[in-house]
């Protein structure tokens, strides 16, 4: 429960807002029973008095209880719409109000905070945050409502008989707490075993979708199709046995509506014949208790709803209050003259709360790169390439040795600070969801059209822009879906343009396109890299010159570094990639 | 739109007409019971209040309403399983469907754009029919029937509350109309507001890191709650004119309920009217509106199931590829021909237009070309993926590729695909995919072959690793050599390869580049291939420019030739090696 505390005090901003919604769910359920009843006592009172004769006739008070009802059918029709409106209006308040806490939480904590050995953790978060959308809205103002509306139904009850009023309480906690709960216990086991069936059929489509090829060339696509009908025969069981479960709760809470009412009859009629409840009064309890129960009926669907809702706020809760991998300081010494780099005898874990099972990804590295100058970086994967930018952009901490740059040890800087003298290029260039526009002006905010076509014909895109109907407004679609890798790339290189940092880092930029697109993207890179210090990430070697710098890495440190002019005779292990890399050329 | 869909789900519904009809009967059968309750508690009432009767004369009705209150819960669990076995059938049914659609028409086919998510169409999209099929349907009948019988029963009793009912009754579709048409408009561009608010947090969320690369992720938050705020500004416009249709019905039913009682009242006042009918028509006036009320409640489940049917009828109406070929594979060696071979994915638009070209037995032939060129059309061609839209594959010079048995002819070949694919379950269960009888020393053979067996010996459970989904745990160069190793244990006379160029680093490329043709020795062998080393290897080569052969021969005679081949050599040499021709 704590998790769910910890949530409402979140939004305790919009706390007017909710209680406006509860209230006026409750002047809705009070309304529909006060209507009910109230006519149910009126239609008897009036045959009461029709039957005693004129002078009673006369003596009835007519107006009173028709006003009431009147009163209560036009609140249940008001009350109804505006709980909803309120109820709506404080679930988006509350939605912003989550969303902007966990961005601004994730924010520090990205990219390697947010990693996780179970895969899609962003994915997951995001649809965790929709389903505490539902908290408010499903369990806590149906279970608030319902407790006090089952509570202010019984006390008027109570008020003219109390046995009818604790009746009518007990068999609304019933059917309220008990059938739910039951019901929830019930399909608990189900319910799970329903999780993996349907976890099996997913991926058992999955992999006949994407592994069509493989699997009809091998013939087991029968054998797939038959599994795959298997799965679904035992998953409709498993669906027909929670279906049956929810089933008879809801005939459970009918039962429950209907021996409320013969429960009614049988505390009053004897009440009745004693001379403690009137007859009219015996038409308000029948009357009355079909109209309570519409009260508890949303919690055979809102208490079910309660442990994943926990469960999603826990994990949410968990991923907001990961400690930032990277510790800032408050603030940033002027920046330097010259940025040079000079790392030595550095030392990088990912796991450094795990001490003695630390796995150092970079193992007591030395490395300098003099401003303006070239560096290709090669190595295995997993020899720790992409570590340096990570260590160089603030996303992981170093734990041992010195990182300089222009003299100034990394974690002196802020890490915003440090990113704004970098520019990073590389295989994963992510578009957001708008226009070509959007996504440069991402690079540099309030640059002018003319700009933006310059650095677009620096990265050679401005012929694909210009030919497109809609120019620079085009949509790229969701995640860059509507263009293609290579123009994807180029938008990012536009973006390094228009960025125009004194670093730049290329993390294998032309990884994953065709040789044709990779070359021309290599002559675009020519403009971009010009007049900055680059650091080249790469298990190939490109295109650079007889004058630039290369290091070999190999286990977490530098086992070769030098002019690659001179070490592609006389070094240890460039030779030796150069052979092989010839016979692998990518045609 | 929405109408088509509506009236061709319940086509398919049909399939399940006895179940359905039952639910219905079921349903119609409790609104009885319901009225009979009312009758009898009514009764009770009247005698008790108005009569002096006490519990023991009353003894048979309470034990009848007893009875008739466990009728009700039965019928309406009974109501709900029947729901529920329609809905199983035509999910069931729907599903299969689904499945063997699309293994009829093939991988080119689940790949392309068109399908989208398929997977979740099977899924997903085949579970967001449930609601439809299990409730709506059904509710759609009985809001015609239940409150026609009710109407029936309160009418008999009091003409001027059936005439209340008889007015409001057929408002209430009316006005909801009204306000509905209006109200399903402004619903759906809030739903998809909603949604584009969810995809604005998600693309915020997963492009954080790029974000943070500009510098722009804290002036992000702001934004994040800006954005959240405007829609909740523009949905709550839209909401208070959606949530009227509610409200209308929300307005007749109680109205209803007033008026009639306060009609009553007046009466019974002056004593024109028994305190019975009165009675008994109250307690039946909020089930007249039930069934309505119940049937507003499964608008949205209608609306998302009307779209995934969308999706799954797309599925399910594409044409697949005709296949007629019923004859068994020759034996090996296989060679292939292609005369005048055109391929079109759309009419008018060929990727393929009139290959020719001869493929020898026993010997490998490279595909080579430009991205877009058709080597993968030819590839899915030879493998009987794609139909060709003219000319055909000959196979040894005598047999059309279209007149064999294409399972036959897959059992005839063994296809490793650019991103192949390893299924759920252990390694060795992945390799005996290839020969299902295949014993330990077989796959050790096979994986050694693949360069495989150091890795899968180093894992601490060996062949019996269990893989994850789509191998989920391993990297790309061991998923290619646990798809070497399965096209090695099945031995087939004929290979088709795509050569991988994913993120491989140099040491595990030339690992690959050997095993491939340790794999393509002594086969017919038809290799998509990238690097030059495999290319230098083949035997032939077929240089595929738009769709058409450019050039064909060995590398040594292409390279002279000062063709196509020879420029795209040229320019990766110089590209990738400048300065490497002084240093050799």
């Amino acid at each position: 429960m704590r998790e769910l505390i910890r949530l409402l005090r979140l939004y305790r901003p919009y706390g007017l807002w909710m209680a406006g919604g509860v209230a006026l769910g409750l002047a809705t359920m009070l309304a529909n029973f006060g209507l009910l009843a109230l006519a149910g006592w009126f239609l008897a009172s009036a045959a009461a008095v029709g039957l005693a004769g004129y002078a009673a006739q006369n003596a009835f008070n007519f107006f009173t209880p028709a006003a009431g009802v009147r009163f209560f059918a036009t609140v249940r029709v008001l009350a109804r719409y505006a709980s909803r409106l309120v109820d709506h209006e404080a679930t988006f308040r509350q939605v912003a109000a989550l969303r902007v806490f966990l961005f601004a939480r994730l924010v520090p904590l990205a990219p390697l905070g947010l990693v996780d050995r179970g895969g899609d953790l962003l994915g997951r978060l995001v649809a965790d945050v929709e389903r505490l959308s539902d908290f408010y809205p499903r369990v806590l103002v149906p279970v608030l409502v319902a407790a006090i509306a089952s509570l202010a139904m019984a006390l008027t009850f109570g008020l003219i008989a109390p046995a009818a009023g604790l009746a009518l309480y007990l068999l609304l906690l019933l059917a309220g707490v008990a059938v739910p709960l039951i019901g929830l216990g019930a399909a608990a086991k189900p319910g799970r075993k329903i999780v993996a069936l349907e976890a099996g059929l997913r991926a058992d489509v999955v992999d006949t979708v994407q592994g069509m090829a493989d699997l009809l060339t091998y013939g087991a696509a029968p054998a797939m199709a038959a599994r795959i009908e298997g799965r679904d025969a035992a998953l409709i069981a498993g669906q027909r046995r929670m279906r049956s479960i929810a089933a008879s709760g809801a005939a459970a809470s009918t039962l429950l509506a209907n021996v409320a009412m013969a429960a009614m009859l049988l505390i009053g009629i004897p009440l009745l014949r004693a001379g403690l409840v009137s007859g009219p009064e015996l038409a308000l309890f029948v009357l009355g208790a079909l109209g309570a129960f519409e009260a508890v009926a949303p919690l055979s669907q809102a208490l079910p709803l309660l442990a994943p809702i926990r469960e999603s706020t826990r994990r949410v809760f968990e991923i907001a209050d990961r400690p930032a991998p990277v510790r800032d300081p408050g603030a940033s010494p002027p920046r330097p003259g010259r940025l040079d780099l000079e790392l030595r005898g550095i030392r990088l874990c990912y796991n450094a709360a795990d001490k003695p099972e630390r796995i150092w990804a970079l193992n007591g590295l030395d490395l300098s790169i003099p401003q303006g100058s070239r560096m290709m970086l090669l190595g295995r994967s997993g020899a720790g390439k992409t570590s340096i930018a990570n260590l160089l952009l603030r996303f992981a901490e170093y734990q041992e040795g010195s990182a300089l740059l222009g003299g100034i040890e990394l974690h002196d800087i802020r890490g915003d600070d440090v990113r704004s003298l970098f520019t990073v290029v590389s295989q994963r260039t992510f578009l957001f969801h708008g226009t070509i526009r959007d996504n440069l002006l991402l690079a540099r905010p309030g640059a002018t059209d003319p700009m933006l076509w310059q650095a677009l014909e620096a990265a050679q895109l401005a012929a694909f822009v210009r030919a497109a109907p809609e120019g620079l407004d085009t949509q790229v679609g969701e995640a860059g879906a509507r263009i293609s890798g290579g123009e994807a790339r180029r938008v990012a290189l536009a973006r390094a343009v228009l960025r125009d940092t004194p670093w730049l880092i290329l993390d294998e930029p032309t990884e994953g396109l065709d040789p044709v697109t990779a070359a021309a993207l290599r002559g675009a890179l020519e403009a971009v890299m010009a007049g900055r210090t680059v650091l080249w990430i790469t298990h190939r070697l490109e295109a650079i010159s007889e004058a630039d710098r290369v290091a070999v890495l190999e286990a977490g440190r530098v086992v070769e570094s030098g002019i690659l002019g001179v070490l592609r005779n006389s070094g240890r292990y460039l030779p030796r990639l150069l052979q092989l890399q010839q016979g692998l050329a990518h045609l | 739109m929405a109408q088509q869909l509506d009236q061709r789900l319940r086509a398919e519904a049909r399939l399940a007409r006895g179940a359905l009809l039952a639910t219905i009967a079921l349903g119609l059968l409790a609104g009885l019971v319901v009225i009979a309750e009312a009758i009898l508690l009514a009764r009770i009432v009247d005698r008790a209040a108005f009569h002096g009767a006490g519990l023991q004369r009353l003894t048979p009705e309470l034990a009848l309403l007893g009875v008739l209150f466990l009728l009700r819960a039965g019928l309406s669990w009974a109501a709900e399983m029947t729901g529920f076995h329609a809905s199983a059938a035509v999910r069931s049914a729907l599903r299969r469907g689904l499945v063997t659609r699309l293994l009829r028409s093939g991988p080119v086919h689940a790949a392309s754009e068109q399908s989208g998510d398929v997977a979740g169409t099977v899924m997903q999209g085949v579970e967001s029919l449930d609601p439809y099929l299990a409730r709506y349907l059904p509710q759609l009948a009985l809001v015609a029937l239940v409150p026609l019988a009710i109407f029936a029963a309160v009418f008999r009793l009091d003409w001027i509350s059936g005439t209340v009912l008889l007015v409001s009754g057929p408002l209430i579709p009316f006005f909801m109309v009204l306000v509905g048409s209006q109200a399903e408009a402004v619903n759906r561009r809030q739903w998809r507001e909603l949604l584009r608010m969810g995809a604005h947090f998600l693309d915020a969320v997963q492009g954080l890191t790029t974000l943070k690369l500009f510098g722009r992720a804290r002036a992000e938050i702001a934004l994040v709650g800006r954005i959240a705020d405007d829609y909740r500004r523009t949905t709550m416009e839209s909401l208070r004119i959606a949530f009227l249709t509610s409200a209308v019905l929300e307005f007749f039913s109680s109205l209803s309920i007033a008026l009639v009682a306060v009609l009553f009242g007046t009466r019974l006042l002056h004593g024109r009217i028994d305190f019975y009918p009165a009675f008994l028509v109250l307690l039946l006036v909020p089930e007249f509106f039930l069934p309505l009320r119940n049937l507003a409640t499964h608008y949205h489940a209608r609306l998302s199931a009307l779209a995934a049917a969308g999706r799954i009828f797309e599925v399910l109406d594409a044409k697949p590829p005709r296949r007629a070929g019923v004859l068994t594979a020759p034996e090996a060696p296989i060679a292939l021909s292609c005369r005048g071979l055109s391929v079109a994915y759309a009419p008018g638009r060929p990727v393929l237009c009139g290959i020719d070209c001869d493929i020898p037995a026993g010997r490998m032939t490279a595909l080579v070309g430009p991205s877009g060129a058709g080597k993968s059309t030819l590839a899915a061609a030879l493998l009987g993926f794609v139909l060709p839209s003219q000319g055909r594959v000959m196979v040894n010079g005598t047999t059309p590729l279209d007149h064999i048995a294409p399972e036959e002819w897959w059992r005839r070949l063994a296809y490793v695909p650019q991103a192949p694919r390893l299924f759920s379950g252990t390694i060795a269960s992945n390799l005996r995919l290839a020969r299902p009888d295949a014993d330990l020393p077989a796959l050790r053979r096979a994986a050694a072959e693949a360069g495989a067996l150091s890795f899968i010996e180093a894992l601490p459970r060996g062949f019996d690793t269990e893989l994850g989904e789509g191998g989920a745990g391993l990297s790309g160069g061991q998923v290619q050599r646990l798809a070497l190793a399965r096209a090695f244990l099945k031995d087939a006379p004929l290979l088709i390869l795509d050569e991988a160029t994913a993120n491989l680093d140099l040491e595990t490329e030339a690992e690959l580049v050997a095993a491939i043709a340790r794999l393509a020795a002594g086969r017919t062998a038809v290799v998509i291939a990238h690097r030059l080393a495999t290319i230098e290897a083949a035997g032939q080569i077929l240089v595929l420019e738009q769709g058409r052969v450019a050039e064909a021969g060995t590398h040594r005679a292409l390279a002279a030739a000062g063709g196509v081949y020879a420029g795209m050599l040229g320019a990766a040499q110089g590209v990738a090696f400048r300065g490497l021709a002084c240093a050799s």
